[in-house]
């Protein structure tokens, strides 16, 4: 699904966020992306949606190279994969409904589809009852909901995470693990980033830590521990 | 772009003028500011230029022929005269003629007679030119013409009334240039303001995958609507101002020769509105590009 051959991503102010970075990724996966703050992973994420460009290496997902891709088939690759943030970016002067549907309405559904997929979701993440509320009415963790709803209404088979249950208390951000356990559990692959270790280590699932541009552990074992 | 893609690029136009109302209402108060302003320098042009082209109409040369020529000999001087390229009109005036006028003038009636019946006066040919700059060449043609005696076109004068009629057109070009250019200036900044205003709707429109053309086009309707309502408000008040002025100057300040018609001011609104439905659009489209880079 996702393969990384030695990635170096240096910005142009001459900041190298990324050193000869070699990942693969596999369908189905669910894998968190851990490190401190400024150690790249944030660059990483931003390779796989392609807001950002390798400076070196390559970058594939399902084998293309989005190094390599005309820029008018940036808008095709991001209609197979979904994005949330920490900060939601959520529009604002859209009602829920609107900001899930909007997704569809971007990449030119017809009426009828969009209603169906967009109430179907809405259910999936259990916001059936807030269609037609403004995001600012809703609290953090039914905000995050109706981001992880757009990210995934148009059925991608990648969901890119950064950070999302960042700016959460514990138990919504629970909430928001739970909808994404499932929804890996339909099939769709997750990466995600994120600094709750509490969360890392109770889900049990692959971990890649990136330090200073590298990537300095990646495990699998059901027993990791943070060491420090 | 589909069907299904074509009704949301236009509905989305109309949905985000009405959602974002009051920075709407901004924008189309300064296209029509702006508007406002290239109309009237524009008005203000084309009057200068109609001033200048009836000063310089009255730039006349006066051909004073010979004693004694024959009918013919006069009519063969008109003909060789408006053969000369750069004549617009040729009169004549017989020295009888000349005398009546002359007398007018000096509101006296016995003037031939105190003269001994005698008349000084020459026959005339009076030649005006479609440019002011020929004169002196039409002048000094006419001036070789056999049977044609002195030759005056206000020689100095011409010369400074050119000038004068020059820097009037310098004038008024400047004008809409600079009133042209701050319009064209206040409309991009307005339509800047209304799309960076909106750059995270942008960014999550390409997060989700839409293409450059439609997150590009709902900006281009608006800049359109925007350019085209703006716009109009301005052609009601520049056409309302002009056909008030046009009255209350014919009526009392008649000799100021100004630009009239209906037709000259449709063309003028016409430009208005072209222009800020155009910049409109355009000033969307640069503003977005912003946006659309990866």
């Amino acid at each position: 699904m996702i393969k990384l051959r030695n990635v170096s991503k240096i910005y142009p102010n001459g900041a190298r966020a990324l050193q000869n970075i070699n990942l693969e990724i596999a369908k189905g996966e669910f894998v968190f992306l851990v490190g401190s703050s400024g150690a790249g992973k944030s660059t990483l994420i931003k390779l796989l949606y392609r807001e950002e460009t390798a400076t070196r290496g390559q970058v594939l997902i399902n084998n293309t190279n989005l190094g390599r891709i005309n820029n008018h088939l940036i808008p095709m690759i991001r209609r197979n994969i979904g994005v949330v943030f920490q900060d939601f970016k959520l529009l604002p002067k859209k009602t829920v409904f609107e900001n899930v549907a909007f997704a569809l309405q971007v990449i030119g559904k017809d009426r009828k589809n969009i209603k169906e997929n967009t109430l179907n979701m809405l259910e999936l993440v259990g916001l059936s009852n807030k269609v037609n509320v403004f995001p600012t009415e809703l609290s953090g963790g039914e905000q995050q909901r109706v981001c992880v709803a757009r990210a995934l209404v148009n059925s991608p088979s990648l969901l890119i995470a950064d950070e999302p249950t960042g700016n959460l208390d514990v138990d919504t951000a629970w909430g928001i693990m739970n909808l994404l356990d499932k929804i890996n559990k339909y099939g769709t692959t997750i990466v995600m980033a994120t600094h709750a270790l509490h969360i890392v280590e109770q889900m049990n699932r692959r971990v890649i830590r990136v330090e200073e541009g590298k990537i300095t552990e990646d495990r699998v074992e059901e027993a990791f521990r943070v060491g420090f | 772009m589909d069907f299904n893609s074509s009704r949301y690029i236009l509905r989305q136009g109309f949905v985000s003028l009405k959602r974002n109302i009051w920075l709407s209402l901004t924008s189309i108060l300064t296209v029509t500011i702006s508007i406002v302003l290239l109309g009237s320098s524009i008005i203000f042009l084309a009057n200068i230029e109609s001033i200048a082209k009836t000063l310089e109409s009255q730039l006349q040369i006066g051909v004073f022929l010979d004693d004694q020529l024959l009918n013919t000999q006069i009519t063969d001087i008109q003909n060789e005269i408006k053969g000369i390229s750069g004549v617009s009109t040729v009169t004549f005036t017989s020295k009888e003629q000349a005398i009546v006028d002359f007398q007018k003038s000096l509101r006296i009636t016995s003037l031939l007679e105190d003269l001994d019946g005698v008349n000084p006066l020459p026959d005339k040919i009076t030649i005006v030119a479609n440019n002011p700059n020929l004169v002196q060449g039409i002048a000094a043609q006419v001036q070789k013409i056999s049977g044609v005696g002195d030759v005056s076109y206000g020689h100095g004068i011409l010369e400074k009334l050119i000038a004068f009629t020059n820097w009037l057109r310098w004038i008024g070009v400047a004008v809409v240039a600079v009133f042209g250019f701050a319009s064209l200036l206040l409309i991009s900044l307005s339509i800047k303001t209304n799309v960076y205003s909106r750059g995270k709707e942008i960014q999550i429109m390409r997060l989700v995958g839409a293409s450059n053309s439609l997150v590009r086009w709902p900006f281009i309707i608006e800049g359109l609507i925007i350019g085209l309502l703006g716009a109009l408000i301005a052609m009601i008040i520049i056409g309302f101002s002009f056909f008030w002025l046009q009255h209350s100057i014919l009526g009392s300040l008649a000799f100021i020769p100004v630009v009239t018609g209906l037709q000259f001011i449709l063309q003028v609104l016409a430009v208005m509105l072209l222009t800020a439905m155009i910049m409109g659009a355009l000033a969307s489209v640069f503003s977005v590009r912003k946006f659309l880079h990866f």
